[in-house]
């Protein structure tokens, strides 16, 4: 069954939350939602589930109108970033709770439930109160009572968000395996990772701003994003834009750079541009005419790596480097930038071209 | 349910005379003016003592749960018979009031028969009735507040008295602008006491709005000018209230918190 | 110096708390002779304790039996507060979850409404309750105050409850209801089970404000039902002696001692710290 969403908006006077929602949804496939925070992800999933009313348009699942029926009717399940589960009940009694609601006999559900806590690895703590159990635990009662009615639509909001790194890798990896089991369904998942969205999505959606600005396979929409915005929303840390001039068969950056426009550059009109790198493909050192000497302005560690931000003269530049090192502000570096990594942008934000076309 | 003024099908159209009474009633006024005069001070007498006994009731002396018990004892009784209590203990004559003091060789003060000493007698009650009503709230407070400031003060070497006003004080300010908000909400209603203690005696010098609406609304039966009163008195009620809700806002702001 | 002033403090209160009540014990067991030739504190040394005062409130000496009275407070107290709770929780879980509007009214003006029915002066709205109970042949029942008391309590409750429901996470009833629970069901299975702290500091407040109300059993009540306040002012009216006046006053007041243990059992395990502002 298909959840169908059509020009779906909801607004109000002061803001619009989201706007023209169009999608169809198919049973079988992850679907991942990214966006920064304020996007419209929430909103979005909370308005199929029915807890945020549309100010207009219309949402189906196969045939039914959806957002006419009511909250406690429309089979859906939802795993939120707070680890909600029910504090008075034990875990059992959890995992239970949605089956009985829906109807399936005692026994019966204290079997699906034992199947599935089995199935999320918390098999000795089925009779432990959740205040008992570590966050990460938490999290998995919530995904096993999310699972265990087979719902149509499985709605999972940001669910690593509050655990920590080692815990988020784990449980990626188990949801890979989990989701396996939901041919039926159509999962909904919604992260700002952008790596989350590789490994995880079948689809990813962009959302900014409370609309969905492209869509299509992860690796699609990352080597080609259609404009600056979503670049900067599936690359994490962000890409570098810099205004470019292409003129007589030279690119110019600033003042500095100056090199031949390279292959998958060459059929551009001559013009003002902006240009894009990633983060990981900006290197150090090089004297050649595409590089530049700059100033450090944040040096940052984080994980195994160290962000380095450099400021040229045209603008800042973000570099990812392997490993841990010590640079202090004013430290003066020489960054490159590869020409056939080079991603070109419209003024007004599109994509022109991407490399490795 | 409340708040409907249900109109008899005996009653005439007065128009604005029962409001014109009451403007020119010169009771209603000066029971008015009491009641600022006891709802005032005894709200701060017991938010003094209330607050005092919370402090150490909290975590400053041995035998705490005692003592709490204890002070919470005066909330938990009826009122109007304290107050039936509290009369007899300030009989003139037979009083352990005036036996008391006799015992100290002081003279015997004319507790119902004089207008201050009347007051005082109403205070007193007051105070002992419902200062372990800002106690409970208070020491409520004290017992949810967050210790670390604490533990940092005292590492820095606060004294009590410094502790209390940097941190303490501030930090319960939300809690002490709701007891006492709801405390005088409750004082401006006073009728038990005067009821049974006074009966607004001597004369009518310690007589409230909520005894003045009794006597005149049911004992009189003047109904219609009760209901009068009691609008009018909701209307000021209402005024004061957000008046005071507002000035507690501003003062708490700038403190930051 | 400040711990001599600490002890002195918690020794001039702690006496004053006592004071009232000791009088009155001591005096319910005073003969006549000991009340009327002025004051005496002493039991024993300054006169001899005698029975009179308590006889006179038991029914035993004929003069007066306050035991019916105990016996309709307590019933009128425990219904009032029992209805005021369940509708209260009801009305504050609503106030909590939904957003009601008439125009631009919303949900804090209506709370404001409830919470300004304490501001009136009980003598306002006893005409109409008088009225009201006259009209359903109510006046003088344990029924009608019970009704009345509850519509009294019923600010108070929702107050409290409100404000302890909107610090309970809404995602947990939103979580049973995407899980197959229509919101009355909802609040049934997740939000009551987790209210018990603000259930029991709303019914304490209730119960003490039930149980020592004085005003609405005055005008509402006469001969048949009669509560224990109304019973103890009523004796106060005729000429009753001091001894049974003061056996009749720790009479009424002993039952909701035993609260005080409850009361201050509960806020030392904590139990306020949702209910508290």
């Amino acid at each position: 069954m298909n959840l169908n969403l059509n020009q779906v908006s909801v607004e109000s006077e002061a803001e619009i939350i989201l706007k023209d929602i169009s999608f169809d949804f198919q049973p079988g496939k992850i679907y991942v939602l990214i966006g920064r925070t304020t996007s419209g992800k929430t909103s979005l999933m909370r308005t199929i589930a029915g807890l945020l009313e549309p100010t207009d348009g219309e949402i189906h699942l196969g045939v039914t109108r959806l957002d006419e029926v009511p909250i406690w009717e429309r089979g859906i399940a939802m795993v939120y970033q707070q680890f909600i589960n029910y504090p008075q009940r034990t875990v059992l009694n959890n995992v239970e709770f949605p089956l009985l609601r829906a109807g399936v006999s005692k026994a019966d559900a204290k079997a699906q439930a034992l199947a599935m806590i089995e199935k999320v690895g918390l098999s000795e703590f089925v009779n432990r109160k959740p205040s008992q159990l570590s966050g990460g635990q938490q999290q998995r009662v919530a995904i096993a009572r999310a699972l265990v009615r087979n719902t149509r639509v499985i709605l999972l909001d940001e669910p690593l968000m509050n655990l920590d790194y080692k815990l988020r890798e784990q449980l990626r990896e188990e949801f890979r395996v989990l989701f396996k089991s939901t041919e039926n369904s159509v999962t909904i998942y919604a992260t700002t990772e952008p790596s989350e969205a590789l490994f995880l999505g079948d689809e990813l959606l962009v959302m900014h701003e409370g609309r969905i600005i492209q869509h299509g396979k992860p690796n699609l929409v990352f080597e080609n994003p259609a404009n600056i915005d979503v670049a900067q929303i599936v690359n994490d840390p962000p890409m570098s834009i810099l205004d470019a001039e292409i003129k007589d068969g030279k690119v110019t950056i600033g003042n500095l750079m100056n090199f031949a426009t390279p292959s998958h550059l060459k059929t551009q009109k001559d013009g003002s541009y902006k240009i894009g790198i990633r983060a990981s493909e900006v290197v150090l050192g090089g004297s050649h005419s595409n590089s530049e000497e700059g100033e450090v302005s944040l040096s940052e560690v984080s994980g195994s790596e160290t962000l380095l931000y450099v400021k040229l003269n045209i603008g800042e530049v973000v570099l990812q480097l392997e490993g841990i090192h010590d640079y202090y502000i004013g430290q003066k570096v020489t960054v490159s930038l590869a020409p056939e990594r080079l991603f070109l942008f419209n003024m007004d934000g599109t994509l022109c071209a991407a490399p490795g076309n | 349910m409340a708040n409907w003024n249900v109109s008899h099908s005996g009653l005439d159209w007065a128009g604005g005379a029962n409001w014109a009474r009451m403007f020119h009633d010169v009771n209603f006024w000066s029971s008015l003016f009491r009641l600022f005069y006891f709802s005032f001070i005894t709200t701060t007498l017991q938010y003094i003592f209330g607050f005092t006994a919370a402090l150490f009731a909290w975590r400053g002396i041995a035998a705490r749960r005692f003592f709490r018990v204890l002070w919470l004892i005066p909330l938990m009784t009826t009122p109007s018979v304290i107050a039936i209590v509290w009369r007899s203990i300030f009989r003139e004559d037979i009083g352990a009031a005036n036996g008391l003091l006799a015992l100290i060789g002081v003279h015997p003060v004319a507790w119902s028969t004089s207008i201050f000493p009347a007051t005082v007698t109403i205070t007193i009650a007051e105070v002992w009735q419902w200062t372990p009503f800002m106690f409970l709230i208070l020491l409520a407070g004290l017992l949810s507040l967050p210790k670390e400031q604490f533990l940092s003060a005292e590492i820095d070497g606060a004294t009590p008295w410094r502790t209390f006003w940097s941190i303490t004080f501030p930090l319960m300010a939300p809690i002490s602008i709701g007891a006492i908000i709801i405390r005088l909400i409750e004082a401006s209603k006073i009728f038990d006491s005067i009821f049974n203690l006074t009966s607004a005696g001597p004369g009518n010098s310690t007589e409230t709005p909520a005894y003045y609406l009794y006597t005149r609304g049911l004992r009189e039966f003047q109904i219609s000018y009760g209901a009068t009163m009691g609008l009018a008195y909701l209307i000021l009620a209402i005024l004061t209230l957000t008046i005071l809700g507002q000035i507690f806002a501003r003062i708490s702001k700038p403190r930051g918190i | 110096m400040k711990k001599i002033l600490k002890y002195l403090f918690i020794i001039l209160w702690s006496t004053f708390v006592i004071a009232p009540l000791s009088w009155a014990l001591v005096t319910s067991f005073k003969p006549a002779a000991a009340v009327n030739n002025g004051a005496t504190f002493i039991p024993w040394l300054q006169f001899q304790p005698t029975l009179d005062g308590w006889k006179d409130i038991t029914g035993i000496s004929g003069y007066a039996n306050l035991f019916p009275a105990l016996i309709n407070s307590a019933t009128i107290t425990f219904f009032s507060t029992l209805v005021s709770l369940s509708f209260g929780c009801m009305a504050a879980y609503g106030l909590s979850r939904f957003s009601y509007g008439w125009k631009h009214y919303k949900n804090p003006d209506i709370i404001f409404f409830f919470i300004s029915q304490r501001i009136m002066p009980p003598a306002v709205l006893a005409v109409p309750f008088f009225i009201l109970l006259k009209s359903l042949n109510l006046l003088d029942t344990k029924l009608g105050l019970v009704l009345v008391l509850t519509s009294a309590l019923m600010p108070i409750v929702v107050w409290l409850l409100v404000d302890f429901f909107n610090q309970l996470p809404k995602e947990i009833d939103e979580m049973a209801m995407l899980e197959g629970c229509n919101p009355f069901e909802a609040f049934i299975r997740t939000i009551l089970p987790l209210s018990k702290p603000g259930l029991t500091v709303a019914g304490m407040f209730a119960i003490i404000f039930g149980w020592n109300d004085l005003f609405f059993g005055l005008v509402l009540t006469f001969t048949k039902v009669q509560t224990l306040p109304v019973a103890v002012v009523a004796l106060n009216g005729t000429v009753t002696p001091f001894w049974t006046l003061s056996a009749s006053a720790i009479f009424s007041i002993l039952p909701l001692i035993g609260l005080a243990f409850v009361v201050e059992r509960f806020l030392s395990k904590g139990g306020f710290a949702g209910a508290v502002r």
